[in-house]
């Protein structure tokens, strides 16, 4: 860089820095802190520092929820990432006058609350609900497997509410393709199939990265679909950290599964940030 | 006589009701390197579409090599496109790009890395065979480009627009080495542009389209000295338009004086003769004489341009006088100036 680097304004950063810092960081931290405290008898916090809430984290017990929880995560993040980029692609092929609208549309549940969205599919996976409804409707008679309250529930559900994110993330690159990129490999002799596996999925992996990180780590801590999808069937992480401060009373181990939860998102968003940086960073490298 | 390469009859695209291409027929023999010239509009890239399997015809047919190419996809032509962006795969090295067409073919390694290293010395690339696209500078990106397409060894390499994006100088430059490297490899080139004078420089022959329609095909010569229309007379080079009415066999200005010229066939009453400014010169003995008054000079060391306010017509008539012919004149701003032009040189179009 030159010397005279321009000075970048960084203080219109203060407000925002400023807000973050004081009601989120700081309480975060305190909370976290917790973690290295032994829980008082009834309850509460007793100011005497250990290590025991951290050891009590990698107990089988816990870490089979945690390795649970990111099965979940990981298995609705895999099947969001092969919807949304179905249907980024479809929107991105779209003539441009049309795709705003069409992007709105895939955006357009984020403007319903989390609660009702979540509420919605009980009314339609319920023993009576529209679903089991609809197979009536079409004659089938039979016994239908238990739907609302299991793992698949759980799935659908995160699966539904971070697919725009997904749709969002992957159509960002999409949409930035040169279109005579595709069309040169097709004139060099790949078909559509071999052009989309070597030349298009490979210049959008960006997007899909970030599509599942994203869609992992909000899966990976949610604890309002599992609870009311899940029906208490079993426990995810977030579950889990969501009874330690509320009904367990025991913020100190609440706080060391919280770390441990926080550390594993934060692995996934470096990583997710370097490779995508890894990505688009060979533009000017050395012109 | 020369093979035929490539033979178009009756060639039309229409896009709903717009005819981007309509009715296109032309011969373009093997080793040739072919320019077609149009405006923006004028269907020279739905044309080269077309070629490339991009875009079907709506009508007629295009036969390459004697068989009927219309219906087929671009991946199953022996045509290659060079694309005005480049499209290089940034995510690929140099060689990879490169090797990818070959690849595509199901060849064995080894001659992949054969051809790609010997297509590579001929761009003068090959020390930067790892680079990726982003870290080659324009001229670098377009030979790439250029070697991608090369290295299939088409029947047919089409250029759209290739020298679009380079500087002037450079420019210049890759004309003379496009012309080279066609030499060299014996394909026939057809190149899309929009300036003239690259396709005067380049082509064997050109094809000037307008409106989606072949106005004119023929060596750069007869295109520009021979225009058949209005329209070529006017997109080659500069043109002086000097509208003239017809009585019987005679052409007369509008101040009265007599254009001497040939007429051509059920021409109009109303026409307008054309003469090229470096056609004019200082001679008050020539067939065509016109007096005016020098409205502006541009010095530009080799020749001299004028422009000229003559009772021929409203428009300042351009001149071009070589340095010589210009030395020892008394040529100023405000001076009048006596100039002549043989009947030969003067196109008669209809106005």
């Amino acid at each position: 860089m030159s010397p005279v680097k321009d000075r970048k304004p960084l203080y219109l950063m203060t407000p925002a820095l400023a807000w973050l810092t004081a009601f989120m960081v700081v309480p975060c931290l305190l909370i976290l802190a917790l973690a290295f405290f032994r829980r008082g008898i009834y309850g509460g916090v007793e100011y005497v520092f250990t290590l025991e809430n951290l050891a009590m984290v990698v107990d089988p017990l816990y870490a089979r929820i945690f390795l649970k929880s990111a099965g979940i995560a990981g298995l609705a993040a895999g099947i969001a990432v092969v919807v949304g980029y179905a249907a980024a692609y479809a929107i991105a092929a779209m003539p441009r006058h049309r795709q705003p609208a069409l992007l709105f549309f895939a955006v357009l549940p984020f403007w319903s609350n989390y609660l009702i969205r979540t509420y919605a599919w009980i009314v339609l996976l319920n023993r009576e609900g529209l679903i089991v409804h609809l197979f009536r409707w079409f004659g089938y008679e039979g016994e239908l497997p238990q739907m609302l309250y299991t793992e698949t529930a759980v799935v659908i559900g995160l699966v539904y509410n971070y697919l725009p994110f997904v749709i969002l993330a992957c159509y960002a690159p999409l949409s930035r393709l040169n279109p005579e990129v595709a069309e040169a490999s097709h004139d060099l002799g790949a078909s559509q199939w071999t052009t989309f596996r070597r030349i298009t999925l490979p210049m959008t992996v960006p997007g899909i990265a970030a599509g599942f990180v994203f869609v992992f780590v909000l899966s990976i801590g949610n604890f309002v679909t599992p609870a009311l999808l899940g029906g208490g069937q079993f426990q995810m992480i977030g579950n889990l950290v969501y009874a330690q401060f509320l009904t367990a009373n025991d913020w100190p181990f609440g706080a060391a599964l919280s770390m441990a939860l926080i550390a594993v998102m934060m692995v996934l968003l470096t990583a997710q940030t370097f490779a995508s940086e890894r990505a688009s960073g060979q533009r000017g490298r050395d012109a | 006589m020369t093979q035929v390469l490539l033979s178009l009859s009756d060639v039309e695209k229409h896009f709903g009701r717009v005819k981007a291409v309509d009715g296109v027929s032309l011969d373009i023999v093997e080793n040739e390197f072919f320019a077609l010239l149009g405006a923006s509009g004028s269907g020279k890239t739905t044309l080269l579409r077309m070629l490339a399997g991009f875009e079907l015809p709506t009508g007629g047919q295009i036969v390459l090599d004697g068989k009927d190419v219309s219906q087929v996809p671009p991946n199953r032509r022996p045509v290659n496109l060079m694309f005005q962006s480049y499209a290089l795969f940034p995510h690929m090295s140099v060689a990879r790009n490169i090797a990818y067409g070959l690849e595509m073919e199901g060849l064995p390694r080894r001659e992949i890395t054969a051809r790609v290293g010997e297509i590579l010395e001929v761009i003068q690339l090959a020390p930067l065979a790892n680079r990726k696209p982003d870290q080659l500078s324009g001229g670098q990106r377009q030979r790439v480009a250029l070697a991608r397409a090369l290295v299939k060894r088409p029947r047919l390499l089409l250029l759209d627009e290739p020298l679009g994006a380079l500087d002037k100088k450079l420019r210049g430059e890759m004309q003379l080495e496009l012309k080279r490297i066609q030499a060299e490899f014996g394909i026939t080139f057809i190149v899309v542009t929009h300036d003239q004078e690259e396709a005067l420089v380049m082509a064997d022959r050109i094809a000037i389209l307008k409106d989606g329609r072949l106005l004119q095909a023929g060596t750069p010569r007869e295109i520009y000295e021979y225009p058949e229309t209005r329209y070529a007379a006017d997109f080659i080079g500069q043109m002086n338009f000097i509208p003239v009415t017809r009585t019987g066999g005679l052409l007369f200005a509008r101040n009265g004086a007599r254009i001497g010229g040939v007429i051509p066939a059920e021409a109009p009453e109303s026409l307008v003769a054309a003469v090229r400014p470096e056609r004019l010169y200082l001679d008050a003995e020539a067939e065509n004489v016109v007096t005016g008054t020098v409205r502006s000079i541009a010095y530009l060391g080799l020749d001299l341009h004028l422009h000229l306010d003559t009772p021929l017509c409203d428009q300042p008539l351009m001149v071009r006088l070589t340095a010589d012919a210009a030395e020892g004149r008394d040529i100023t701003e405000g001076a009048q100036v006596t100039l002549g032009w043989s009947a030969r040189d003067t196109r008669v179009f209809p106005a």
